[in-house]
């Protein structure tokens, strides 16, 4: 799953450490799903898009490896 | 809804303590292979059976208890500092300490068929006894390097 959650903080300019505080999660959190280590809960992606006042689309998106098995 | 099982944050620090005063304390009783006199106490034994003995149930016996304090410092205090929050146990965290637990009772069985296979009689008691607290080891371990790594990979 790909994401623009680094745009969306750039365009608001919210640091890691911000977003995290807003969505109530650690750091780590944020900067594993930044990277791509980690694919977060339904909740949190709503919670994230709900904090950057986007759809859920908009920030998250399917990739071909997410059709592999 | 969110039912976890883990134990208050507060608890890793006791964790911490009680780990190393049982660790410190195992080292001097496999090193001077003595207990303390004052620490000779009569205990309820439900089951009891000497070498080559017959089992015995139900007596009060005495005995030194110093290696069972020195087990349970190191049971509870593994069990404190593998199985409280951290500071933000959130949903990745919670994937990692799940892996963790997954990878450490992997380790910890492969070891014991090693075992089970290449030692033999009183080493093999010994390697038993290892296992009383080697799972929480391995856990506590794997846990914190992993966390150890993703805190690394801020900056």
């Amino acid at each position: 799953m790909k994401n623009t959650i680094k745009v969306e903080r750039a365009k608001k300019n919210i640091t890691q450490a911000k977003l995290a505080e807003l969505v109530d999660v650690s750091r780590q959190t944020i900067n594993a799903i930044e990277l791509g280590k980690y694919n977060l809960s339904t909740v949190l992606a709503l919670k994230i898009a709900f904090t950057f006042e986007q759809p859920l689309e908009a920030i998250f998106s399917l990739e071909e490896s997410d059709w592999e098995t | 809804m969110n039912v976890n099982y883990l134990l208050p944050y507060s608890f890793k620090r006791i964790g911490w303590v009680l780990l190393t005063l049982g660790i410190v304390l195992g080292i001097v009783y496999f090193g001077i292979n003595e207990s303390p006199q004052f620490l000779d106490f009569p205990v309820i034994a439900i089951m009891r059976q000497s070498l080559l003995g017959e089992v015995v149930f139900f007596q009060i016996i005495t005995d030194n208890i110093f290696n069972e304090i020195i087990a349970l410092l190191l049971i509870l205090g593994a069990i404190f500092m593998a199985l409280s929050k951290e500071k933000k146990e959130d949903e990745f965290i919670t994937k990692i300490r799940l892996e963790s637990l997954l990878w450490a009772t992997y380790v910890n069985y492969a070891i014991l068929i090693l075992a089970l296979i290449f030692i033999y009689e009183l080493a093999f008691f010994t390697i038993l006894i290892f296992n009383i607290f080697s799972v929480l080891f391995f856990f506590v371990l794997r846990f914190n390097w992993i966390l150890y790594q993703s805190k690394n990979s801020l900056k």
